[in-house]
Formats: structure tokens, C-alpha cells, sequence
């Protein structure tokens, strides 16, 4: 019996033990971590690049690389880190590396490294516009991974509202590029899509908190984003029949001009003008009508006292 | 007016039925559908107000896509509430209970423009006579109106907005470059005129007036007193009782 009593005990506590999280870390990327974590500011490379020397430990935990080593992506610093970064690294990442050592000085190898396990969106990204503006013209200023989803040490998963790139942040994080003046000129990006966004029923009902409302990839692709000139994109042409009808069921080519990003022509310009004149000109009548027919009321009431009736 | 005159005089009721049920209820419709439609459009129209006051409102009603469920039911109900009362205006006319009378029509004439300025020369004290209206003033003619004004360009715009791919097919090509900008124009600008015409027209009318006050319950009982018919619609007064009428002129 005793033995029965003691099984209901430990039981309950042998799950319990199994159910907590096993300890967070592995040993190396705990020693990492003893410095980095407590570690502040920046530092500055012989390349003159900035080295952002903290890692935040327990939002490192909770994102979804929470389980990976440091050395997983920072490939070359295998053992002995600061004095000798030149563990072997594999050869693809090398060469992917230096095409992306112009936008990520600090540490090339580990930017690439992405290609480990997401090798196929990295495939995407790297046809994409934005790849290749970053791989081929060399730009610093173009959007390579971590400018949409933040730092990897962070990254949450996509429908958490936390993450850079979720319903609720997407737009304002494509918006960093797609609505800066400087980068819209440089690239001769499109104007005005962060307004016209803004203004349209889709901007609105995100605002008020739409689960469903559709944000910039939902119509223009998201790792293998192209420019809206390309014939391959979801928004070229005909393509948007497709695009809009994912949602709004049997769009033809009359119903899918009713979202752009172009600023308002000259008959809605003017309509608006038409009815905000009816407008103001039905208020102004009314309004001094109430008032009026108010101080007539007043007035009979206090000079013509039993006139009427 | 055909009445012979005759020697008995007539009787006067103490009321008279001014609306019938049909529509007391088309009324109440209207006005229902017309507040959940101003409540949850507004919270679109103004979406990027300030302190995100619009969000905490459209929580009030159950959130973007509820709030958006209620629009469009209440839009629909609305439109349908509006097709009865044509219907229903179409049956009267031909079981000849609505028939032609200056006096009686709702339709605006050119004496209804005489009367506002008659009226706004008593407001500035230059006459001694506001103006005598038939069944419906200048106020209540501008106030029904509205409302057909309203159902033509919120209504269609609010049924081309909510079923866009099916309204689609019945744009015309070259017009499909600016036709929704446009409807949304209509459809928001308008909505303000509605509810600013509603608030301060109808409310100062029929609820805030110190005579109505709180409000005329003709809505409800669908009765007027013939005292208050005598009194604000004494050409429809004489109509229906020219004797009383001509005997007051008289005395």
C-alpha cells in the first residue's frame, strides 16, 4: 500500500518536472549569453559596421529561435569567438554571404545563414525585388530580412501582434520604406500608397481592428515580391482578377479598379466639391432657419403674449 | 368641396387620423435602421479619429465585423422599408384614397417657397402672418423629401458598396476607373448631410420646439387634434371642414 501511496504522489510530480521547460539553453549558448545578455551599447568593427552587443536572454527564449544555438548562425565564432572567428563554415553560406556582406557588415555569414532552414523562402527572397536590389545593385537601404521581421533574436510568429510583420504592424512596417520621401525618390517607388491605404475601406477596417482585412502582401506577395510593372506580379493587370478574387468571389475587370494607390481623379475631385457645396449650403439654411424660427418663438412669447389664439 | 352645403352643420372630431399604421411602421423602420446605420458608419467614416476613439466605438458594437453585419442588415432593411413605402404610396393612389389636391400634397409646389419667405419675413418682424400651410409645410415636405434624396444617392452607393462585385456587373466600362471613388464619396458625404439634417431639422421640428416638446406623438398614435390641425394646417383644416372654417372666418 505504501508503494500505491507513494505512485499518487509522484505521480502528479514527475509529470510536472517533464512539463517545465527544460533548462532554456545549451551549455555554449549559455556562455554566450553570461556576457551578451548583460552587455550594452555598440561597438564599432575595424570595418567601421555597428555591433549591437546585447541579446535580450528572455525575449531570445520566447521567440521561435529561442531553441537554437548562437553558433547555428553565427557560424564562424565555433569555439574560441573573439580572437579567431574562422570556424568552417559551408560553402554555399560563403558565397551567399559575400554577396551579402555590403548590407550586413557585422556579420555576413550569420545573415545568410537564414538559408539553413528556410532555404526556400530565402530561394523567394532572393529573385525578389527586394533580393535583388540588396545582391545584385549592392544597396545597404533595401529591405532584406531583418528589416521586415526585425532582429532573428526576437522574431515571434507571424499572427502574433507582436511581430513586425503581423495584420496589425505589416503596414506600418512596409511603410519605413514605402512612405520615406528620400527612398521613394531614390527608387522611384510608387507615391502615396501609404494614404491611399490609409484612406481606403481596407486601411479603415484594419484600423478599427478587421481580423480578415487584407495588408500590403496579402495583394502583393510577400517574400517573392515583385514591382508592379512585372508581369509576374499579383497586381499587374489582368493578374488582379486572381488577386481580389481570393476574397471578393467572381471579380471581374470592372470591380478590381475600385482599390489603387493612385490619388483621386478629376470627377471625384469635383464631386466631392459638388456635394460638400449642397452640404454646407443645406446646413446654412437650416441651421439659420431653427435659429431664427427659435427667436421668433421667443419673441412672440414675451411681446405678443395671447396674439395668436 | 363637391359637399352641398347643407344646413346641418358638420361635425367636428376632436382628432383626426394623420398616418395610418402601415405607415407609423414604415416610420419606425426608417428611423431604427437609420440610427444603427449612423452608429456604425460613422465609426468608418471617422476610423482615424484621435486616441483611437473610433475603435473603442466600433467595440461598443461588437467590433469591425459586427458593426459591418449590422450595416449591412440595417441597409437592406432600410432600402426594403423604402421600396414598401413606394409600393404602398402606388396602392393608395389606385384605390383612389391619395388623390390630387394642392392642398393635401406632399409634392413641393411654388407656394411652398412663398411660404419660407413669408416665414422668414415674420422671423425678421416685416409681416404680422407666418404662413398657413395645408397638410404638410415647407418643414415636413423638406424633411420627407430628404429621405427620398437620401435613399437615391446613400442608398444606392451603400447597396453598390456593400455587393461590389454584383453591383460590377452593372457599371459601364469607362466609368469603372472612378465609379467607386465616387460612390464612396456619395456614400460618406452624404450620410453627414442625413445625420446633421436629422439632428438639427427634424429634432428641432418634431422633439425640441417648445410647443412639441418633447416630442410630437403623432409617430405613435398616428392622430392629430383637430385643434393643433386648425392651428398649424388651416388650409387642410378649411378643406376638410369648410363650414367650421367659414363660420370662424366670419365671426
Amino acid at each position: 500500500m505504501p508503494y500505491k501511496k507513494f505512485l499518487i504522489v509522484a505521480a502528479p510530480l514527475l509529470l510536472l518536472v517533464i512539463m517545465l521547460p527544460a533548462s532554456a539553453f545549451s551549455k555554449e549558448t549559455a556562455s554566450c549569453l553570461a556576457c551578451h545578455s548583460s552587455m550594452k551599447g555598440r561597438l564599432k568593427s575595424a570595418a567601421g559596421a555597428l555591433i549591437e552587443l546585447n541579446v535580450d536572454a528572455d525575449r531570445f527564449q520566447q521567440s521561435v529561435h529561442g531553441g537554437l544555438s548562437c553558433t547555428d548562425c553565427h557560424m564562424r565564432f565555433a569555439d574560441n569567438p573573439h580572437a579567431t572567428p574562422g570556424a568552417a563554415v559551408p560553402p554555399a553560406v560563403v558565397a551567399l554571404a559575400q554577396k551579402l556582406s555590403a548590407k550586413h557588415a557585422v556579420d555576413p555569414v550569420a545573415a545568410a545563414a537564414c538559408t539553413g532552414c528556410h532555404e526556400e523562402t530565402f530561394t523567394k527572397v532572393l529573385a525578389s525585388v527586394h533580393g535583388k536590389n540588396i545582391i545584385e545593385k549592392k544597396q545597404t537601404d533595401g529591405a532584406f530580412c531583418i528589416d521586415c521581421h526585425g532582429s532573428p533574436h526576437y522574431i515571434v510568429k507571424v499572427k502574433d501582434p507582436r511581430s513586425l510583420v503581423s495584420r496589425e504592424q505589416q503596414v506600418e512596417t512596409c511603410g519605413r520604406c514605402h512612405g520615406d520621401k528620400k527612398l521613394i525618390e531614390k527608387y522611384q517607388l510608387q507615391e502615396n500608397v501609404m494614404e491611399s491605404f490609409k484612406e481606403s475601406f481596407h486601411g479603415r477596417k484594419l484600423h478599427l481592428g478587421h481580423t480578415k482585412v487584407p495588408v500590403c502582401a496579402s495583394c502583393h506577395n510577400a517574400h517573392d515580391i515583385t514591382t508592379k510593372n512585372d508581369p509576374a506580379s499579383p497586381v499587374f493587370g489582368k493578374n488582379k482578377l486572381q488577386t481580389c478574387g481570393k476574397c471578393h468571389k467572381g471579380a471581374n475587370e470592372k470591380f478590381i479598379p475600385a482599390i489603387t494607390h493612385q490619388k483621386p481623379g478629376p470627377i471625384p475631385h469635383y464631386t466631392e466639391k459638388a456635394l460638400i457645396l449642397l452640404l454646407l449650403s443645406t446646413f446654412a439654411f437650416i441651421i439659420i432657419h431653427v435659429l431664427l424660427e427659435a427667436f421668433s418663438d421667443i419673441r412672440d412669447a414675451i411681446f405678443r403674449k395671447g396674439r395668436e389664439e | 368641396m363637391s359637399q352641398t352645403t347643407t344646413s346641418t352643420t358638420q361635425e367636428i372630431p376632436k382628432e383626426i387620423e394623420r398616418f395610418d399604421i402601415i405607415f407609423r411602421i414604415q416610420h419606425v423602420v426608417m428611423f431604427t435602421t437609420f440610427l444603427l446605420l449612423s452608429f456604425t458608419g460613422w465609426g468608418l467614416k471617422y476610423a482615424h479619429a484621435p486616441q483611437g476613439v473610433a475603435s473603442m466605438w466600433i467595440r461598443v458594437w461588437g467590433g469591425a465585423e459586427t458593426a459591418g453585419l449590422i450595416h449591412r442588415i440595417a441597409g437592406v432593411t432600410m432600402l426594403l422599408d423604402f421600396i414598401t413605402h413606394v409600393i404602398y404610396l402606388v396602392y393608395l393612389i389606385a384605390i383612389g384614397k391619395i388623390t390630387w389636391n394642392t392642398r393635401t400634397t406632399v409634392i413641393p409646389l411654388p407656394k411652398d417657397v412663398m411660404d419660407v419667405v413669408q416665414n422668414f419675413l415674420y422671423f425678421f418682424g416685416l409681416s404680422k402672418e407666418k404662413a398657413k400651410f395645408g397638410k404638410f409645410s415647407y418643414a415636413q415636405k423638406f424633411d420627407y423629401w430628404a429621405v427620398f434624396w437620401g435613399m437615391f444617392i446613400i442608398g444606392t452607393s451603400g447597396f453598390a458598396l456593400a455587393f461590389p462585385v454584383f453591383f460590377s456587373n452593372f457599371v459601364p466600362q469607362f466609368t469603372s476607373g472612378w465609379i467607386w471613388e465616387v460612390l464612396s464619396i456619395m456614400h460618406s458625404d452624404e450620410a453627414l448631410l442625413a445625420i446633421v439634417f436629422i439632428l438639427f431639422w427634424h429634432f428641432y421640428n418634431e422633439h425640441l420646439k417648445p410647443e412639441v416638446f418633447p416630442m410630437s406623438w403623432i409617430w405613435i398614435t398616428g392622430k392629430i387634434s383637430t385643434d393643433t390641425l386648425k392651428h398649424h394646417h388651416p388650409l387642410e383644416y378649411e378643406l376638410l371642414f369648410p363650414d367650421d372654417a367659414k363660420k370662424n372666418k366670419k365671426g
